[in-house]
């Protein structure tokens, strides 16, 4: 969960509809696009081996134009024979979106194109109809879970300091395209505005789970979720809630104001592109508590001494860590090098 | 070098970023339990939803996590249906052939090709020879895995055994929910009588009926007290958590906790309200399991009235055995007089991976902790419990729900009912709830909070903070 500059690799989920896309080996910077494709519309079928008198398998060879390509009405797709020629065409304006086994083909129309982009600085690795992989290097940050579509944009500091609540009034206009900082907290009044006011992405240390409902819907969970709709994009550092952020993660969030940056909300990462030695990375870094009632999460300051074997309040007994406030279950503590748990 | 055995296998029992060994050894293990790797399981069927049923059974009985059902009927469109499976990510696609939906079906395997083509999930399809034919030449270039009928019981067994296979990461790794559909058919032969094993642990839950003669039925799910607290809530509503709350909390304060514990492994319940959290987080992971279960038709009537009821994982760890009774009777609500018993922590669980390779001893791990007797008065009547010191007669009125603490054997005699139900010590007592079936909480706070800290307080389940 702490800082790391190193190489990174970011895999971006593309839609049906790949019209083109990098190809592996390319360079890429985050932000760039690297797919773009049409949403299809109700598709029709076309009889097309059937027509021609051919086997299914047969009918690339005889195809005019390629599965994929888009068409106009009329437009002939496949043909065969010369003086007795028996021929089909496209119905209606559209792609060729399926080839069937059986020898037909599934034309779609268009009724919308979108974009991916990437959200690394760095080499395509893994191009395909369903994915593209970036790996490249720049400064990280794994969060605890991220939600709605991957942002870029300059990082900008929306907060006076770590403990600090991000305000709605703190957001505006000027902010539009940037990806804002938000101290132990961004509730989704301050989340939604954001979006409103063209907001790349909204990063905190946490996020009223409530609110995520609000943003979301009802059925969102806590690992997460990345879509492609127009939504906000908010990343949760260290949990639910409130979280304040220790020195060791708003010191280089600060230091980094500025720099270009990116949200990869399917594996709930923050990368910013800076030099290797633009900020120092701590070593000693502090522990994390989750609150007694599990609503927050909290900076434990210096280091954590394990104490005896504790009776708590509900009656379970287990090895405990001595905190100013008294003792909390070592299991409620972890280094904030601790990796968030996989899904 | 390792460490001599003797009979005793050791066994890792994993929780959510931990280990728990059981058994002899310092220097390693013999055996892992473990959830296994997620499956992602998107189930294909015909037009009607009865064609689903066995992959949905399968589903459950493999611990597969469904994350897209699909229906051959006309509702939707190629490119609907293939985005939709684009946007799933399944591993791994159960596409149910009846050949009566011919072409319904071979539209769904074009659907699947075009969405999955890049991604070339490991495709299942189950069913008679004569109606997988036509949609095995829509799915070329996909790996696809012909499977016997989902219907019947031996295809359905066969498609659990190859997505179990698919989790698998070891020859040595034991999943969990083998190990306990394993550990409730040992008991069952042990005691010569049906029982019931109900799991709850931070990731997975787990209900494993085994009848007197050996047959499991069991249904499993990613739902848990931990790491899975946030699918409980997503999937079954917040309310339906926050219902057993002997306290009033509001639900956004509750979300926040429970996201909070989904992404905090291991974490402990140290105040009462992170308990009854725990708690109610534990009925309804059981309650969702049942539904489910019912969802699928897989049978589960029998396992209302099964005399001995295990409880295991997370649901043993509770500091008071009365808060484990008190959940199994909410969550399982019996039907007759049963024993509910416990394991020492992870123990049966590891017995029960024992018991999946070879004979294993379950019954040392187990405690019984009570006896409970689920009654439908209509009006006032009489039980009488004997014990070690001497016999005790209660007066039961419908919505009666008490506890009779209890030393050394127990005989339990109802009204109404001829023979006498005994029992060894046990840890708790008798336990009479004559709330009535099936158990209805009221819907209003006010209401309810009274009526859930009514019951808690009556097996004395909580402690005084979580009860005020």
């Amino acid at each position: 969960m702490s800082w790391r500059y190193g190489e990174w690799r970011a895999a971006h989920a593309l839609p049906i509809g790949v019209l083109t896309r990098a190809g592996e080996g390319s360079e890429v910077r985050a932000g760039d696009i690297i797919a773009h494709g049409t949403t299809y519309g109700t598709p029709q079928r076309v009889a097309a081996a059937r027509r021609l008198g051919i086997a299914a398998a047969d009918l690339p060879r005889v195809m005019r134009v390629s599965s994929g390509a888009e068409v106009e009405r009329g437009t002939i797709i496949a043909r065969t024979g010369r003086r007795f020629a028996r021929a089909v065409s496209a119905p209606i304006d559209g792609r060729i979106a399926h080839v069937r086994a059986d020898g037909d083909l599934e034309i779609a129309p268009v009724v919308d194109r979108w974009t991916v982009r990437s959200t690394l600085d760095g080499r395509v690795t893994r191009s395909d109809e369903g994915t593209i992989v970036v790996e490249g290097a720049a400064w990280g940050l794994q969060a605890v879970a991220a939600y709605g579509p991957d942002a870029t944009g300059d990082l900008a500091l929306a907060v006076d300091g770590a403990g600090d609540e991000l305000q709605p009034t703190r957001v505006d206009v000027r902010l539009r395209g940037r990806i804002i900082v938000g101290g132990a907290r961004g509730a989704a009044e301050a989340i939604t505005r954001a979006h409103a006011c063209g907001v790349g992405a909204v990063v905190a240390g946490a996020v009223p789970a409530g609110g995520l409902r609000v943003v979301f819907g009802e059925d969102v969970s806590a690992r997460g979720r990345s879509t492609r709709a127009d939504a906000p994009t908010v990343l949760c550092l260290l949990g639910f809630g409130a979280a304040p952020l220790p020195a060791a993660i708003f010191g280089p969030l600060a230091a980094f104001a500025g720099a270009r940056a990116a949200v990869h909300t399917a594996s709930a990462r923050l990368f910013v592109f800076a030099a290797p030695d633009a900020v120092r990375a701590e070593t000693a870094l502090p522990s994390l508590a989750l609150a007694p009632d599990w609503g927050s999460v909290r900076v434990l300051e210096g280091p954590a001494v394990l104490s005896a074997e504790t009776r708590f309040a509900s009656e379970i007994t287990g090895p405990a860590v001595a905190t100013p406030d008294g003792a909390v279950p070592a299991a409620n503590v972890r280094s904030l090098a601790a990796t968030p748990i996989a899904d | 070098m390792s460490t001599a055995t003797g009979l005793v296998a050791t066994v890792d029992v994993a929780r959510e970023a931990s280990d728990h060994r059981i058994g002899p050894r310092a220097d390693g293990s013999d055996l892992q339990v473990a959830a296994g790797r997620p499956l992602r399981l998107a189930l294909l069927g015909g037009r009607s939803d009865a064609t689903l049923v066995g992959g949905r059974a399968a589903a459950l009985a493999a611990c597969a996590d469904v994350v897209l059902t699909i229906r051959g009927d006309a509702r939707s469109t190629l490119v609907e249906r293939a985005a939709a499976l684009r946007d799933a990510r399944p591993t791994t696609v159960l596409l149910t052939a009846d050949g009566q939906d011919g072409s319904a079906l071979v539209d769904l395997a074009e659907a699947l090709r075009l969405g999955c083509a890049s991604d070339r999930p490991a495709v299942l399809v189950a069913g008679h020879e004569n109606a997988r034919r036509p949609v095995l030449a829509a799915l070329a270039g996909l790996p696809v895995e012909a499977m016997p009928d989902a219907a019947t019981s031996a295809g359905r067994d066969a498609i659990v055994a190859r997505l179990r296979a698919m989790r698998r990461d070891g020859g040595s790794l034991v999943l969990r929910d083998e190990s306990v559909d394993a550990a409730a058919r040992a008991v069952a032969s042990a005691t010569g009588r049906a029982a019931v094993i109900a799991d709850v642990s931070g990731t997975t839950s787990s209900l494993a009926y085994a009848s007197a003669s050996g047959a499991v039925t069991a249904v499993h799910a990613h739902l848990g007290v931990g790491a899975s607290a946030d699918r409980v809530v997503a999937g079954g509503g917040l309310d339906r958590v926050r219902r057993w709350m002997p306290r009033a909390v509001d639900g956004p304060a509750l979300l926040e906790r429970v996201f909070n514990r989904a992404r905090w492994p291991d974490a402990v319940a140290a105040t009462p309200q992170t308990l009854a959290l725990e708690m109610a987080l534990a009925r309804e992971c059981l309650r969702r399991l049942l539904a489910e279960a019912e969802r699928a038709e897989v049978a589960f009537g029998a396992a209302r009235s099964a005399p001995l009821i295990v409880c295991t994982g997370q649901l043993a760890r509770f500091p008071r055995a009365a808060q484990t009774v008190l959940v199994a009777v909410d969550a399982l609500a019996p039907e007759t007089v049963q024993v509910i018993a416990w394991e020492r922590p992870d123990a049966l669980i590891a017995a029960g991976a024992i018991a999946s390779r070879t004979p294993a001893d379950v019954m040392s791990a187990l405690t019984p902790l009570a006896l409970v007797a689920s009654l439908a008065p209509r009006r006032v009547m009489t039980v009488r419990v004997s014990d070690a010191s001497g016999a005790v007669e209660q007066r039961v009125g419908r919505g009666a729900f008490l506890l009779v603490p209890t030393r050394g054997a127990v005989e339990l005699t109802v009204q109404g009912i001829a023979s006498a139900t005994t029992s060894e010590a046990l840890a708790l007592g008798v336990v009479i709830d004559a709330r009535g079936r099936p158990l209805e909480l009221p819907p209003r706070d006010a209401e309810r909070l009274p009526a859930v800290g009514r019951w808690a307080a009556a097996v004395d389940a909580l402690p005084p903070e979580a009860e005020r």
